[in-house]
């Protein structure tokens, strides 16, 4: 990559840090580090892969700058850069073959299966989520999906992106992103009910009896 | 809830065909993605189907679960020394 970048030390060659580029770099950190490492952990589920995730998406979104012709959302293309250098990761690690979720596989063939419930019963979902045992769950189901299907899922109805913007991100057209989100929402139904998970407490209503 | 339940979904007065074209629209039911008509269609069906309403129900939590889910956010001291890393590694190349 060439780089016609000003720099104060000839010798090295792309040192930014110093100049328009520290700057450019500062902006895109402090207004964006956040979302990212929001969206980093809920896809890598472990707080030491997320910031993993966070520097090689700076980086990288550093590196592709110049590649960067503003016709997409700023936040668009680093999500973008994040799914891919997640997904890159994942599958350094694990060597997982990518899985496709078949939609017959979600389809109940017994009463029992159709009527599995969730222990949210009266509950808002925030308080749902008080439930220890359901929020983990909640994640490990997440952390389950196969990897195409669990960045669609997470920017969907976790970062609340529309399809449109997932099918950008994903370089898929909304179809496709719908197709994805309805398999990994069914997954992690399944995941959920058939846990058997305890009734959440609720403090408010705890003491009923008497 | 404990409703008896029969096996049979024809109990119902459906087959369990039309069950699974339900279940395949479950999403885009939930995200308003359909037509009216259709809508009204899906609506009956679970009307007459416990089981389809269940599964509906469930699906609504899973979905409204997801949204809420909070995770923690980056301590301050956590952020700058990502930031620190991340400059190192840039220079470095
Ligand atoms: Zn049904």
């Amino acid at each position: 990559m060439k780089n016609r970048r000003r720099s104060r030390q000839p010798s090295a060659r792309s040192v930014p840090a110093e100049g328009d580029g520290a700057v450019v770099f500062d902006r895109l950190y402090r207004d964006h580090v956040d979302r990212i490492y929001r969206f980093a952990q809920r896809l890598c589920g472990q707080v030491e892969d997320a910031q993993d995730l966070v520097q090689d998406t700076f980086l990288n979104a550093y590196r592709g700058l110049e590649g960067f012709r503003g016709d997409a959302q700023v936040s668009t293309w680093l999500y973008r850069i994040a799914a891919r250098a997640c997904l890159r990761l994942r599958r350094k690690r694990k060597g997982e073959p990518a899985r496709e979720l078949s939609l017959d596989e979600f389809i109940p063939t017994s009463e029992g299966e159709f009527r599995l419930q969730l222990p949210t019963d009266g509950l808002s979902p925030e308080e749902a989520l008080e439930n220890k045992e359901l929020k983990r769950a909640l994640h490990q189901a997440i952390q389950k999906l196969p990897n195409k299907y669990r960045v669609v899922l997470v920017l969907r109805d976790m970062e609340g992106l529309t399809a449109k913007e997932v099918g950008t991100i994903m370089g898929l057209n909304e179809r496709a992103v719908k197709s994805r989100l309805h398999r990994a929402r069914l997954f992690v139904r399944r995941e959920l009910s058939a846990r058997g998970i305890g009734e959440p407490s609720r403090p408010s209503k705890a003491i009923q009896q008497g | 809830m404990s409703t008896r339940m029969t096996s049979a979904h024809s109990h119902h007065g459906h087959s369990k065909a039309q069950c699974i074209k339900v279940l395949r629209r479950l999403s885009a039911y939930l995200d308003d993605e359909l037509s009216v008509s259709i809508c009204k269609e899906i609506r009956k069906h679970m009307g007459a189907c416990p089981n389809c309403e269940v599964f509906v129900t469930s699906l609504r939590q899973t979905i409204s679960l997801c949204r809420c889910a909070d995770v923690p956010s980056l301590s301050p001291a956590a952020k700058a020394r990502l930031r620190r890393e991340i400059l190192r590694a840039i220079r470095s190349h």
